[in-house]
């Protein structure tokens, strides 16, 4: 959402609500940017899924030479896992729904949170603020908390009519889903914005090309409600576009160079 | 009575004697006597006031059988465990339960104990206070009450004194001008950083409504990481001395913040002194004055009963058992 394509008195309606707008007042139009925040075309990014495939990969490095650094869902980046995810951050989803539980929606103490979004630098966090009625209060109280206290990061909303489109594309292509996920969102995005782009960590298999057991995540195995999202097809789709030469896929291991 | 005057009276002369007897003998307040009340009162100005030891311990020791501000004040660990049913002060059908989360914001005793503080100064924010000058003396006290978040920016300091070691924050402040902290929190915690190192004081267990405001103080003040510390009234203890006065007379819905921070300091402090307590429309010259110091905001009719309070104040004040302040000070 920017200020210009979002001004005040404009009708936003929610992607994933049935007919419910919110009317741009003053306040929240005063959250956005002037416009896109970004030097446009990006060069060479790098999508990071969550996937287990990224565990023991080593692909940390390589993740980390693209010139923007895209992530998922406020993954962790901790030491432990640098060498396989890197630590690079140039923008990295929230879901409100994490805000709710990991951070019981920013009503209370911030502190946690704020501290949790340090290791991720000067990089944007883009919310899907307009896409749930419930989405809306959490995304622009992340908004709040990182302004009041000074934080180096920027919050960025998504537009939710870019979401729309997004869906319905990948619906006409076969994707099934309740919602798409955040991963190939942020693909799809990745595509429009950069020049070349690589992706790691999406694989929503239990086990790698090798036939080796992997967790859900790189970080932990807790698996998603199923019914919600359509990995399996969502994944079909990418790998057409890494056998077209779209995208890279990167599903091995990366070697040190 | 400027025109007549030379230096204060003694305290016990027979003139000042005579004075405070005209003022005690007004026992009821009433709109009729009002006049007659600001008369007498304008006339005792010329006596010094001194404090009447008897009189001031006769009344602290009342005040601590009642309410007992030493030990609860605040909610302490140590006078509200872990798993107390709370019960609320207006909403007394209702009960918080002190869980870990809560408990652990309390202090673990009381911070003050019995007249700690020589002197005292409660700053209520009446606009007796404008051009009043009296921000020396206020600052001069070892210990300054203020209620409300009142504001003490450069243009009020002459008046009204910078120095605050405890501030109350009514919630109702902090849900209308804060939106209840749960979007911006910056500038109210912009505003709470102005009184230095003050405590901050809210009446958190008053209604239920109260609550969670004002546990959003200690984490307002967590996430700039500040040290000020939050307490909140025992309402046990509100309730005490609401009983109190209205057994004195004060029959209101509601006493106010500045009488609750009288009584406390009554117990916590050898002298007190009160700045800008007048409940009147007009100071004791018949001169009109803005309601507060900074503003004409009126408050809601028929919620407190400021110029009752008033009253007892200047009968306390006749008694030597605290001094009401409302001319302008000079202090050098």
């Amino acid at each position: 959402m920017t200020k210009e394509n979002s001004p005040v008195g404009k009708r936003v309606w929610y992607d994933g609500e049935f007919l419910y707008y919110l009317t741009i007042d003053n306040e929240t139009f005063s959250l956005f940017p002037k416009a896109i925040p970004f030097q446009l075309p990006l060069k060479r990014c790098s999508v990071v899924g969550n996937g287990g495939i990224l565990k023991n990969s080593r692909c940390g490095k390589q993740i980390d030479q693209a010139d923007f650094v895209m992530r998922c869902n406020l993954p962790p980046l901790s030491n432990a896992y640098s060498n396989d995810v890197g630590s690079k951050t140039q923008l990295v989803t929230a879901n409100p729904s994490i805000i709710k539980k990991r951070f019981q929606n920013l009503l209370w103490s911030r502190k946690a949170f704020v501290d949790n979004v340090k290791v991720y630098n000067q990089s944007y966090i883009y919310m899907p603020a307009f896409s749930m009625k419930t989405g809306t209060e959490p995304s622009l109280r992340v908004y709040y908390t990182l302004t009041d206290v000074g934080a180096k990061q920027t919050v960025i909303f998504a537009n939710p009519n870019f979401l729309r489109e997004i869906g319905k594309f990948w619906k006409s292509k076969g994707i099934h889903g309740k919602r798409l996920s955040t991963g190939l969102f942020l693909v799809s995005a990745a595509l429009g914005l950069c020049e070349e782009v690589t992706i790691y960590g999406f694989w929503p298999f239990s086990m790698d090309l090798h036939g080796r057991y992997i967790s859900h995540h790189y970080y932990d195995n807790v698996l998603p409600d199923s019914g919600f999202h359509a990995m399996p097809e969502e994944f079909l789709q990418l790998w057409f576009l890494h056998k077209r030469g779209v995208l890279r896929m990167q599903l091995e291991r990366c070697e040190d160079s | 009575y400027f025109e007549f005057y030379d230096g204060p009276l003694e305290y016990n002369s027979t003139k000042c004697l005579d004075l405070r007897r005209e003022i005690m003998e007004l026992k009821v307040l009433s709109l009729t006597k009002q006049t007659e009340l600001f008369e007498r009162w304008k006339n005792l100005q010329i006596c010094k006031w001194e404090m009447n030891i008897t009189e001031a311990n006769f009344f602290k020791s009342t005040l601590s059988r009642c309410c007992n501000a030493p030990a609860f004040l605040f909610t302490t660990q140590k006078n509200t465990p872990l798993g107390t049913e709370l019960k609320y002060e207006v909403d007394t059908s209702r009960i918080f339960h002190i869980n870990n989360e809560v408990f652990r914001m309390f202090p673990k005793e009381m911070p003050y104990y019995r007249s700690q503080f020589k002197k005292c100064a409660v700053v209520g924010n009446g606009g007796i206070l404008k051009n009043s000058q009296c921000g020396g003396e206020i600052d001069s006290a070892d210990f300054v009450f203020r209620c409300n978040l009142p504001p003490i920016s450069k243009r009020y300091v002459a008046d009204v004194g910078v120095k605050t070691n405890i501030v109350t924050v009514n919630p109702s402040i902090i849900t209308e001008r804060f939106q209840k902290l749960e979007k911006w929190r910056k500038p109210f915690y912009d505003v709470l950083k102005v009184y230095e190192n003050a405590s901050v004081l809210l009446p958190a267990f008053y209604n239920t409504h109260n609550t969670d405001v004002s546990i959003r103080v200690r984490y307002v003040l967590d996430d700039f990481e500040s040290k000020k510390a939050v307490y909140f009234f025992h309402p046990q203890y509100l309730i005490n001395v609401s009983r109190y006065w209205l057994n004195q007379g004060v029959r209101a819905k509601r006493v106010t913040t500045g009488l609750i921070l009288v009584t406390a300091a009554l117990e916590l402090c050898e002298e007190v002194h009160l700045f800008g307590f007048w409940g009147f429309p007009m100071n004791p010259s018949g001169i009109f004055i803005t309601h507060h110091y900074y503003d004409n905001i009126k408050p809601r009719p028929g919620f407190h009963a400021m110029p009752s309070e008033i009253f007892n104040f200047i009968h306390m004040h006749t008694k030597g058992i605290l001094r009401v302040h409302t001319d302008a000070c000079n202090f050098l």
